[in-house]
């Protein structure tokens, strides 16, 4: 095809010799009418001979479709066997270490392979399922629907989700900023995070300024915070927030309560939580931008006896300097730890906290390698205050359905 | 009581006549102010400064889509990285996609570069073609239409309105493309290498071949062996002028514009994108002076 143009010039060329400019110019132009109405025959013959589909296949209804592969390679200063039965005084006893789901081993870990569908189920929801799946565990991650046609700025979700309260106890761990949970998060909830079945209602005002009120009543079957089993005990409320100060600077901030039901010594006492979380992003460029992420959580746990107080928060600074590189400081901290230490006497349990960096590299955007440094401050190993530091190098891929990126 | 609240919601809707549109992109917006003129509020959610396929999904823009009655997208997959999670968290049930107040335009455009076969492997491509339609002048009218009909449809009221503002718009338009068409006919650019697959709307239409991209594939950042294997074929090609857009690094083009004598034209992609762009006329007669100067 594209030998015709040049081709036909040079006949017009030679046969014409003495042919007039406009002539030769009038020749271009037929032959250019040729040219388009056969690449428009062309183009109409492979439409037409696009596979003929089954008369009965449901193919085109395929829910959307991603794949979650998270794995690392980790260089640690503290041997397996007692890095898997570490306390964080006053949350997390040695004992009841739960079971590490992310980066455990010195060498190579798989963490875990994600498969997360989603798709319209009709005119009135969108549903969503998430399957975690480890060497041994199969996990219902999330599985839930909204609605979509609810009016007034109204939407209910149902089934069993993350618990939309702060800001990063939504966000599944391939979104976080850095491999390890953050810590009051971990401390707090352990290593599943805050999700249980239960419903949602969240409102969304009519007003210039993003508010969004929401409520949840969930089961509670959180055992580090929660834990009753008899009925549903947990209920969480929020209202986020949202200001523009310029185009390029948006100030995110949000306050939760939850409310729960503990059953330690075999008696129902209240657990009660109050969270503020604040987020500045400045966009310094088509990729680049600035976020600082800051969550603070406050427990009081009743046990009876007494009301255990404690408190931590993390800060987070990610400067991304364009699609392919970022790099982030975190620092977290308990603030706040006013329980019973007795098990810990002669340890020194105060000043628990913990620093994290950062490097991020992304081929692309479905592909993202970290190497992070971590210097822990918060744990008991083997009944003594051990700092530990900790190198990984992550890689996590995202393959299927694009998912949308993160504020 | 009930008349109280009856009287209440009847003031507001009368005192709120105006629809509010929200289009993602600023060239969809400003064709949306010519047909609706004053009897709508537009709202433009990506800024035209910024690559459409990575607009920042601001909590604002939640509060924008839950009182807009219009949603009109661009489509062809350009707003899948950032529209999706924020339209599940504005609640408005007019603008789902499926409801009367959603409008997808790209359904209505004969797409370009439908690739036979899709895959990652080749980067950031679009199943449903290019979705950069909006760089040719040509395709306007054809929005023109759709955005018309779907307004009148929502807002009946104005529909005389509507249609005397659409169809001096069709003249003006028509009469704009004449002129535009007869510029094009003496450009004396017929071939040119781009950063991104952004213009080959208007490539195709006045018979400009772009040989390449910088990017060795769309989404991807460009590496030296590509870019030696482009400077080369520029050298063998005799090719001479660079697209830019506004959001790239600049580094490369000027790198292969100093190895290849090529000037490099930046060009908006979008109303707006650059300085003297702010409307659809000087969007697209930027366009045209950058690449044929």
């Amino acid at each position: 095809m594209k030998k015709i143009i040049p081709l036909s010039m040079l006949c017009a060329l030679s046969l014409m010799a003495d042919a007039t400019l406009d002539s030769i110019q009038k020749e271009l132009e037929t032959q250019k009418q040729k040219t388009a109405t056969l690449e428009s025959q062309m183009q109409a013959l492979s439409r037409a001979n696009t596979k003929q589909s089954a008369s009965f296949s449901q193919n085109a209804y395929l829910p959307d479709i991603a794949f979650i592969l998270d794995m690392s390679a980790v260089a640690r200063d503290v041997n397996n066997t007692t890095y898997s039965n570490y306390a964080i005084p006053g949350f997390i006893d040695a004992p009841d270490t739960p079971e590490l789901i992310f980066n455990p081993n010195r060498g190579f870990n798989l963490n875990y392979a994600e498969l997360a569908l989603h798709s319209s189920v009709d005119p009135y929801f969108d549903a969503f399922l998430v399957l975690h799946l480890q060497s041994n565990v199969f996990e219902i991650e999330e599985a839930y629907v909204i609605t979509t046609s609810l009016p007034m700025g109204l939407r209910i979700k149902a089934g069993k989700f993350r618990s939309d309260f702060g800001r990063l106890n939504k966000k599944h761990h391939h979104s976080w900023h850095f491999d390890s949970q953050a810590l009051i998060h971990e401390a707090l909830f352990g290593p599943d995070a805050l999700k249980d079945p239960g419903v949602q209602l969240q409102w969304v005002a009519p007003t210039d300024t993003y508010l969004m009120l929401g409520a949840e009543a969930m089961q509670g079957t959180n055992e580090a915070s929660f834990g009753a089993s008899e009925s549903n005990n947990l209920y969480i409320g929020y209202l986020k927030s949202s200001i523009d100060v310029s185009e390029d600077i948006s100030l995110l901030g949000g306050m939760s309560i939850i409310h729960g039901e503990n059953f330690v010594n075999n008696t129902l006492n209240p657990t009660d939580l109050y969270g503020i979380d604040f987020t500045l992003r400045e966009q310094l460029g088509a990729y680049s931008s600035l976020l600082w992420q800051n969550e603070f959580i406050q427990r009081e746990k009743n046990l009876g006896t007494r009301v255990d107080k404690q408190a931590g928060f993390y800060s987070e600074l990610i400067y991304t300097y364009n699609n392919n590189y970022a790099t982030g400081l975190r620092y977290d901290a308990i603030t706040q730890n006013d329980t019973d230490l007795s098990a810990y006497s002669g340890v020194n349990t105060d000043n628990l906290d913990r620093f994290t960096a950062m490097l991020e590299y992304k081929p692309f955007e479905m592909s993202r390698l970290r190497l992070s440094y971590t210097y822990d401050r918060s744990k008991i190993i083997s009944g003594e205050r051990k700092n530990i530091n900790e190198v990984m190098l992550s890689l996590n891929i995202s393959a299927g359905a694009h998912s949308a990126h993160d504020f | 009581m009930k008349k109280i609240i009856l009287t209440l919601v009847l003031g507001l809707t009368l005192a709120s006549a105006n629809i509010n549109v929200d289009t993602t992109y600023s060239t969809l917006g400003a064709i949306v102010k010519k047909i609706g003129a004053e009897h709508v509020n537009v709202t433009v959610l990506g800024s035209s400064k910024y690559d459409p396929h990575f607009i920042v999904p601001k909590p604002s823009l939640l509060a924008k889509l839950r009182r807009a009655d219009l949603l009109i997208i661009n489509g062809g997959g350009l707003e899948l990285g950032w529209l999706p999670p924020l339209l599940r968290g504005a609640h408005n049930s007019n603008i789902q996609n499926g409801a009367k107040g959603f409008l997808d335009i790209s359904h209505s455009i004969a797409m370009i570069n439908v690739p036979a076969s899709v895959s990652r492997a080749f980067g950031d491509v679009h199943a449903s073609g290019n979705p950069h339609y909006i760089t040719d002048p040509h395709q306007v009218p054809i929005i023109a239409e759709v955005i018309y009909k779907k307004i009148k449809l929502l807002d009946s009221s104005n529909a005389n309105s509507y249609e005397t503002n659409y169809q001096s718009f069709m003249q003006e338009w028509k009469e704009y493309l004449t002129e535009f068409d007869a510029k094009m006919q003496v450009c004396k650019t017929k071939k040119v290498v781009q950063y991104h697959l952004l213009f080959n709307y208007f490539l195709n239409r006045y018979s400009i071949k772009s040989y390449g991209n910088i990017e060795p594939l769309p989404g991807v950042s460009p590496s030296s062996k590509h870019t030696i294997e482009l400077i080369r074929m520029m050298q063998n090609e005799d090719i001479k002028v660079i697209l830019q857009d506004v959001y790239h690094e600049k580094k490369s083009a000027s790198f292969i514009a100093d190895k290849t004598g090529a000037r490099v034209a930046t060009l908006p992609h979008d109303v707006g994108s650059l300085k003297g762009s702010d409307t659809l006329e000087s969007f697209y007669n930027t366009i045209a002076e950058q690449i044929c100067r």
